[in-house]
């Protein structure tokens, strides 16, 4: 009897174990570091080449399409003090623009330039209007005439920057 | 009407505070009186709750933008349907609907069980007015959604419109119907702990609560996965994202649970696996609204108060202090009879099964987590993705794929070699054949394809096993009976709706594997910025942009639409329309996403950017077998359905089980 159940928690165990390797090799091989820009810049030697993620703020007018290929895209983070030039190719966001708060993932190369391979608007939430509205407060009088810049009637001009 | 509303909620809170109290000091005194007093609070508690609704529901409705939260959410021009909706689009509205769902099934459960199962009901009501008292607890001190505006505006700032689609009106309350659905079979649980009835009464008694509520979870997932899909616009059904996780650990644990149960009643194994397992699924659905509504971990869907998140996590920790007490208490009463015999057995298969539903479940728990626990023990903020769920996900996965096949037929206590080769035999070489002609055409490069292989044989080796059970069963009946193929197999389902009900639940299993193989592997996407009249080449398929067209569809939304023609071979067969939406007052636009759908592959349309020139950033996405998922979620629904269907024989064995417990303890307000 003690010997069947001892069979089964082997088994258990290995099985067990299996998915514990598996969980830590997955992390090991995938998992990303999380800086705001400051937080990167103060250590810049150190994670050159691994996966970052990095939040920070759109340089307002540090956006530049290449002219050839319009999804190639160069700009700039800030946080408070550091600068970070980003290289991205592919779709922008909708609401990616100067001032927007993004996150870029991707690598760091020895010339400090960050290749992005993904740029997330933060929080996109779905359930967050309340946020983009610009905060106003439950308690407090609900602004909603100054609430924020309504978009322009979309004619096919209006949009994008270049 | 909206201090009336308010006013309900807190007589519902004064008179679910009475029942908790009354019900615990009736049991303790002995105290007919009290009892009788305390059994009509879960009644008076639903009829508060669904009044308070009811003025949110009016507000909403007349806009009554005097309120904060109608102002918030809804606007003059919204369609009834979204009004309606918009009760659950925020913070405040969804706890009023959370506790209006778990009011309500804790008085259907209430009338269901009151003369029946007089020894477990004082407890089993306790404790579903205990989270009754702390829902209603927030709704009146922390997130009142009656709270007003000393100057009602004339207008309301309008629901998301991300959020303004058909899915916002069936997944979330689908989502909480499932959520809440597990508080009742928790709710008996504990109190078959604190009563020592710890035979499988509790577990029988709550059978239809849990599959019902397992049923609106997985729907809720699917229904999830596909508004993402349709209407997120970002190519996938699925992303891994914190609050998806949360929805996905309590179906695991749920799946997994609903699984050991059947040893639990056959074999009176188990106990304290099951009771810990009912325990997780419902402590995973109050993480997964901590996750949702704390802030504390970056999502796609988190709501905007993060004080709230505490509360949670404080009812969390008291929740599974609670839990982890009364089991350890009752731990020499969980003893099991029976023990497990051989590897090779369906109880060690279930066993397994249990194992590694809980191993993806606690991968995705780890990896929702990690960013927190990186930063406090290291100090740095680590995140994972998609790949870390995939990369450790999907082999798990596997193996259970492979269970799903094994378990329903591998004997029990222990299997022979004669049985292994009878049962099996026939669904192997099934699967080997498939696999050897599978292997000339599909590539088998990368890891991702090689994955996709395997699950596909193994889907064709768990359909063999099924469709060998089904003609198994209905050649003997129409041996037995002289019924038609097909009589028999309706006639076999409609006699045994536990068993072949959960067969028709595993076909749908294997199909949304498939789909996820499928689409995971071969898929392929491609973005470019045309002109008009350029095209882009993606698999055997042209795309080309063709025009732009702007409208204004109302006063407040517009829409740009792209028009694309997808060739094949030269010729055309489809039209797309993918736009983007503008809303007037939201500063993000909508993208619509067109997608062309078949059994093979999606065609999916993204317009992703357009510029001054009227040159647009097409992104195209090749999603094949993506139907898969959607054919296997209604074949999921199907089947839980049969097996979730009234079954007189069960209830004429139930009946009898009853009478012997009755006569065992005999009632004491008798």
């Amino acid at each position: 009897m003690i010997n069947k159940k001892a069979k089964f928690i082997a088994g258990s165990v290995l099985i067990v174990a299996a998915i514990a390797y598996l969980i830590s090799a997955g992390i090991s091989t995938t998992s990303q570091y999380f800086f705001t820009v400051d937080e990167l810049l103060a250590q810049k030697a150190s994670y050159t080449g691994a996966g970052l993620k990095v939040k920070g703020t759109v340089v307002d007018g540090s956006i530049v399409r290449d002219p050839n290929d319009y999804l190639k895209v160069n700009f700039s983070i800030v946080e408070k003090t550091s600068n970070l030039k980003v290289v991205y190719e592919g779709v922008t966001p909708d609401m990616f623009a100067g001032g927007r708060e993004v996150v870029v993932e991707g690598t760091l190369t020895n010339d400090g330039v960050f290749h992005a391979n993904t740029l997330l608007t933060s929080c996109p939430s779905k359930y967050e209007a309340e946020k983009e509205a610009g905060k106003t407060h439950p308690g407090t009088l609900p602004g909603y005439e100054s609430k924020e810049p309504a978009l322009e009637t979309p004619k096919v001009s209006s949009k994008t920057t270049i | 009407m909206n201090d009336f509303g308010e006013f309900a909620l807190l007589v519902a809170l004064a008179t679910a505070l009475y029942g908790c109290v009354s019900y615990v000091m009736a049991v303790r005194g002995n105290r007919v009186d009290l009892y009788l007093s305390a059994d009509k609070t879960p009644l008076i508690v639903w009829a508060c709750v669904a009044i308070a609704s009811a003025a949110l529901w009016r507000a909403f409705l007349t806009d009554d933008f005097s309120l904060q939260y109608v102002w918030a959410y809804s606007n003059r021009e919204m369609g009834t349907f979204y009004k309606i909706a918009s009760f659950w689009g925020g913070q405040k509205g969804s706890l009023l609907f959370w506790t209006l769902l778990l009011t309500t099934y804790m008085s259907v459960a209430y009338l269901q069980n009151r003369k029946k199962n007089v020894a477990l009901m004082p407890a089993a009501m306790t404790v579903m007015l205990v989270i009754v008292v702390f829902f209603l607890f927030l709704l009146n001190f922390s997130t009142n959604p009656f709270e007003r505006i000393p100057l009602p505006p004339e207008d309301g700032r309008g629901l998301n419109p991300l959020l303004q689609n058909y899915w916002m009106v069936i997944h979330p309350p689908t989502l909480y119907l499932g959520y809440v659905g597990f508080t009742v079979p928790f709710a008996f649980a504990i109190a078959a702990l604190i009563t020592k009835n710890l035979d499988d009464g509790w577990i029988r008694l709550t059978r239809k609560w849990t599959l019902m509520a397992w049923f609106f979870l997985c729907m809720g997932n699917l229904f999830g996965a596909a508004w993402a899909y349709v209407e997120l616009g970002w190519g996938g059904y699925w992303a891994w994202d914190p609050v998806e996780n949360a929805a996905f650990m309590p179906l695991l644990v749920a799946t997994a649970y609903l699984h050991s149960v059947m040893i639990q009643e056959k074999k009176d194994m188990m106990k304290v696996w099951n009771m810990s397992l009912i325990l997780l699924t419902f402590v995973m659905t109050i993480f997964g609204t901590f996750i949702t509504r704390s802030g504390l971990i970056q999502s796609v869907h988190t709501f905007d108060e993060a004080t709230l998140g505490y509360y949670f996590l404080g009812f969390l920790g008291v929740v599974i202090a609670i839990c982890t007490g009364l089991i350890l208490k009752r731990l020499p009463l969980l003893k099991s009879k029976n023990e497990l015999d051989s590897f090779l057995s369906r109880e060690s298969s279930f066993l397994f099964n249990n194992l590694l539903l809980l191993g993806i479940g606690f991968a995705t728990f780890w990896g929702t987590i990690f960013p927190i626990i990186s930063e406090a023990v290291r100090g740095v903020k680590i995140t994972v993705g998609p790949p870390f769920y995939n990369q450790v996900n999907v082999p798990i996965g596997l193996a259970l794929l492979a269970l799903i096949g094994i378990g329903p037929l591998i004997a029990w206590r222990r299997a022979t070699l004669s049985n292994l080769k009878k049962n099996f035999l026939k669904p192997l070489a099934a699967a080997l054949l498939f696999g050897a002609a599978l292997f000339a055409f599909v590539p088998l490069g990368g890891r991702a394809d090689i994955l996709a292989y395997v699950a596909f044989v193994l889907c064709v080796f768990v359909m063999g096993c099924i469709v060998s059970e089904f003609y198994k069963g209905a050649a003997a009946r129409m041996d037995l009976h002289e019924e038609s193929g097909l009589g028999a197999l309706g006639a076999l389902t409609w006699r045994n709706k536990r068993r072949y009900g959960g067969y028709v639940v595993h076909v749908g299993v294997v199909l949304i594997f498939a789909g996820i193989a499928g689409s995971q592997a071969y898929g392929t996407h491609d973005q470019k910025h045309l002109k008009k009249g350029e095209s882009l080449q993606i698999r055997d398929y042209t795309v080309t942009y063709e025009r732009l067209l702007a409208m204004e569809e109302t006063s407040v939304k517009s829409r740009v639409i792209a028009q694309v023609g997808v060739y094949k071979n030269g010729r055309r067969i489809w039209t797309g329309q993918p736009e983007k939406e503008f809303y007037k007052g939201q500063n993000q636009p909508v993208s619509e996403v067109d997608v062309l759908s078949s059994w093979r592959e999606d065609v999916y349309l993204i317009l992703a950017d357009f510029t001054e020139d009227e040159a647009a950033t097409l992104k195209v996405y090749i999603n094949p077998m993506v139907s898969w998922i959607w054919t296997g979620g209604w074949i999921i629904a199907f089947g839980t359905v049969v097996c979730m269907w009234p079954d007189r024989l069960e209830e004429r064995r139930r009946v009898m089980r009853q009478k012997k417990q009755e006569a065992a303890f005999s009632p004491a307000q008798e």
